[in-house]
């Protein structure tokens, strides 16, 4: 389509994001991969940046999913009043 | 607790009949980072998230055998519940629950349209945008884009910069159900240890 090639050569306010916008939005999700402490932080690019938002959210899934399954044995065994005294414990700690 | 008066850095205080409207505030939100991490979150989710777990193994069939991946849905509404509807993520799990209507609750939602999708595809050709926008017009960050969208829910069809938004929403809340589930699965397993040491203490209390 030819509306494609046009967008890109016209920058209208109302849909064009800037690129600021973007390298400001993709370095705030850098600082938050655990990753990016490690490393020096300027010039990831942002498909790098991208790609590892990707795998850590991936992974973060899968934690919650073991964490669930481990919840799920534990409710399973566990009698839920003691739970709750259990719980409102640790949080108070 | 008593509510103070928010200021521009805390968090919005926990009042679940006062609901402001979500979007467009006068004041920027907070960013991910702080808003996620505050104990009041933790808090107010671990208390929710047990309920729901309670809930669902009272709804679940009598011989009481809960599914994981019910404690897991349980999990992630209340989660999304927690966010109080100011992400699309979390909206869009809660509607995604509830009914299946979703074609409805989308365009409800405003703004998303379903035929505007020809004008996100990539480009074949990218050699002329070579001195214009940079970052954004690369192949790969596209389908990296796409592939992040897919992986948060409800944002396959955002813009660049709202999708960037909602996935460090996202990626904060998630590290904070992930450390709230397993204090709790902690506290569960302390406890389950010592509750029938208990017990016996008791019994041999009356025992004698």
């Amino acid at each position: 389509m030819s509306s494609r090639r046009s967008r890109s050569r016209r920058p209208s306010n109302s849909s064009r994001i800037t690129e600021e916008q973007i390298v400001e939005l993709v370095s705030k999700l850098q600082d938050l991969l655990p990753e990016a402490r490690s490393r020096t932080s300027d010039s990831a690019s942002a498909s790098r940046v991208l790609q590892d938002t990707c795998n850590y959210i991936r992974d973060l899934q899968q934690e919650v999913d073991d964490l669930s399954e481990r919840l799920t044995d534990l409710l399973a065994t566990t009698d839920m009043t003691s739970a709750q005294a259990a719980i409102i414990r640790s949080l108070l700690m | 607790m008593a509510s103070t008066p928010s200021s521009s850095s805390s968090p919005s205080p926990s009042q679940p009949k006062a609901r402001k409207k979500p979007g467009q505030t006068t004041s920027p939100p907070p960013p991910p980072q702080t808003k996620w991490r505050t104990g009041t979150q933790e808090r107010l989710y671990s208390r929710r998230l047990v309920d729901a777990l309670q809930a669902t193994r009272d709804r679940a069939q009598p011989p009481e055998s809960v599914g994981s991946r019910a404690v897991k849905e349980a999990a992630d509404s209340a989660l999304a519940m927690t966010a109080r509807g100011q992400s699309r993520w979390s909206r869009a799990i809660l509607f995604n629950r509830n009914s299946c209507r979703k074609r409805v609750l989308v365009k409800a939602g405003g703004k998303i349209r379903r035929n505007r999708r020809k004008h996100q595809a990539i480009p074949p050709a990218t050699e002329e945008a070579g001195t214009t926008s940079g970052v954004l017009k690369e192949r790969k960050v596209k389908e990296r884009l796409k592939k992040l969208g897919r992986i948060v829910p409800g944002c396959k069809k955002l813009p660049a910069a709202t999708l960037l938004e909602e996935a460090a929403d996202y990626v904060a809340a998630l590290e904070m159900q992930v450390r709230t589930m397993r204090a709790l699965a902690e506290a569960l397993s302390a406890a389950a240890v010592s509750v029938p040491e208990e017990e016996e203490m008791e019994i041999a209390e009356q025992g004698s």
